[in-house]
């Protein structure tokens, strides 16, 4: 049981360290307002976390604070120069509706940060997918100009990109200020994986079933172009990373877990193909949330006829080995 | 086992229909996002229900079970077409805002489960009074939903406009609905459980005399 408190809260660290590094180069790419509002959503989340608890009557450990990489999951996937008070409220709509109304994080159903995302998503689109190009530095108070489509809404519609492959790795293109930098994301993927942090099973099936699509069925002109940008554009790599294979969401077990996986890559390739859905990874992923329970009631059922059965093979040994000696009591008149 | 005393008043707070035993609740969940649905569909609910049970009540109890549910239905589903008139008359444009929704009213759980499994087994006074208050605490329910969601989703009361800063229109779907509810099933179980911590406490209280 210690054990796996210490280890929820290595995995917190561990994520933490990925997500900063990539609120770092957003902080490059959109200067000091993207840094504040990653302060805002945390600091929200930290309040409805305390104050949440303190309903539940219970004490805020340590491994309370994965609330704060969840507020910087939401925070990444918007767009830097969105409304705070929107960010603010999805913030409070993950850690509340998503996560603590559900028995908090050791009950939970939805991941907070795509529930959020599908929230504010639903309630103000028009303000989450509308991106700053980089290099565009915006004051803290001012309103943000010159606000363009993302580019995998224009690979969506149109199959095509119009940047170099190093633009691409370094996110040097339009999208949510977390979810481009697709050099470091693949590198937080390699280290979380060795880890053991994320779920790696969810992981490769994400982008097995985005890989294989792409390449039967592809947006762009070419196949291999299809596959590689299948997997940069709608924050595929991104969501794979800190969305799907969370640990707290995805089965236990590796396989089903891929299998997991494999459906989201699928189900949302096939969004993105047919309606030109942006990100549509983030909202299957909620929308199979119910398919995840089930593999995890499968797993626990699984769990539990192996045990019984082991049990009930321990106690044939026992009564086998206890057989002789009961013999030898019985055959022995003078005691 | 449910050993608690039960009262006529119930149906408003003790065991409201919708937030403890969740029964009808996809009307609030789909239409419940303005105030004029709220009323529209809470005044059908509360006509179809009260006058069916109440005509209902009179059907022989020695039939078979599954006669007397037909019967209900049938009850339920004579009186929907004059409250459907009379609905079209007072809400214009509301029928076709809830859709199926609304005759779907007619056959509700509390009149084909709730009638035989609680009502009927009431004296009919009791019954009579008891019915009102769970309908009203179903009224309350979808005025309160109609009303905060349409504030929040949509900036307006009742159609008239109201100086919301950042209406949250993903309050407005269903998925909207569903977690608004789920959020007001909470609050509805925090205020009863502190509640009955209270009866509990008073009741625990050692009389102390004055003298």
């Amino acid at each position: 049981m210690v054990k796996a408190f210490r280890k929820e809260r290595i995995v917190w660290i561990d994520l933490m360290i990925t997500l900063l590094v990539l609120e770092v180069m957003s902080y490059f790419y959109y200067g000091p307002r993207s840094a504040v509002l990653a302060g805002m959503c945390v600091s929200a989340a930290v309040i409805a976390e305390i104050l949440s608890l303190r309903l539940m009557r219970r004490k805020f450990t340590a491994d309370d604070l994965t609330c704060t990489s969840d507020a910087l999951i939401i925070a990444l996937m918007m767009p830097p120069v969105i409304d705070m008070k929107i960010a603010v409220l999805a913030v409070l709509f993950g850690a509340l509706a998503a996560k603590n109304v559900f028995g908090g994080r050791r009950n939970m159903i939805f991941s907070p940060a795509a529930a959020a995302y599908v929230f504010v998503l639903t309630s103000w689109g028009r303000k989450l997918l509308l991106y700053p190009e980089p290099h565009t530095k915006t004051g803290l108070f001012d309103d943000p100009e010159g606000l363009v489509s993302s580019a995998s809404y224009i690979y969506n519609t149109t199959g095509k990109v119009e940047h170099t492959d190093f633009e691409l790795l370094l996110g040097n293109f339009t999208g949510p200020s977390g979810a481009v930098s697709i050099l470091l994301l693949a590198i937080a993927a390699v280290m979380l994986m060795f880890r053991r942090n994320i779920s790696v099973g969810a992981f490769l099936g994400v982008i097995s079933g985005t890989v294989l699509f792409a390449a039967v069925t592809p947006v762009a002109g070419t196949r291999a172009g299809s596959v590689k940008y299948s997997l940069i554009m709608n924050m595929v790599l991104f969501a794979s990373i800190y969305i799907v294979a969370d640990r707290r969401i995805a089965p236990k077990r590796e396989y089903f877990a891929f299998f997991y996986g494999l459906f989201i890559g699928i189900i949302s390739y096939i969004l993105v193909l047919t309606k030109a859905l942006e990100n549509a990874i983030v909202i299957v992923s909620v929308l199979l949330t119910p398919f995840a329970l089930a593999l995890k009631n499968l797993e626990k059922k699984i769990e539990m006829a192996d045990y019984a059965e082991r049990a009930a093979l321990r106690e044939n040994t026992a009564g086998a080995a206890d057989l002789p000696e009961a013999d030898e009591k019985e055959a022995d008149p003078h005691e | 086992m449910n050993n608690r005393k039960t009262s006529v008043f119930d149906g408003i707070l003790g065991d409201n229909m919708v937030l403890s035993s969740l029964m009808v609740i996809s009307p609030v969940i789909i239409c419940g996002d303005t105030l004029k649905n709220a009323e529209a569909l809470s005044y059908a609910f509360t006509s179809v229900t009260i006058l069916s049970m109440l005509i209902a009540s009179f059907v022989p109890k020695k039939l078979p079970y599954t006669v007397k549910i037909i019967i209900y239905a049938m009850i339920s589903s004579l009186v929907y077409i004059p409250v459907k008139v009379a609905t079209q008359e007072f809400y214009r444009g509301a029928i076709d805002r809830i859709g199926i929704y609304f005759p779907l009213l007619a056959v509700n759980s509390l009149i084909v489960l709730q009638s035989e499994a609680k009502f009927f087994r009431m004296p009919r006074a009791k019954m009579f009074f008891s019915l009102f208050f769970y309908v009203v605490g179903f009224d309350i329910v979808m005025l309160l939903t109609g009303l905060i969601r349409e504030l929040l989703a949509y900036g307006t009361i009742n159609g008239r406009v109201a100086d919301v800063d950042l209406p949250v229109s993903g309050l407005s779907q269903p998925f909207g609905g569903f977690i608004f509810l789920g959020l007001m099933c909470g609050l509805y179980r925090w205020i009863r459980s502190l509640v009955s911590r209270e009866k509990k406490e008073m009741r625990s209280e050692p009389y102390v005399s004055d003298n």
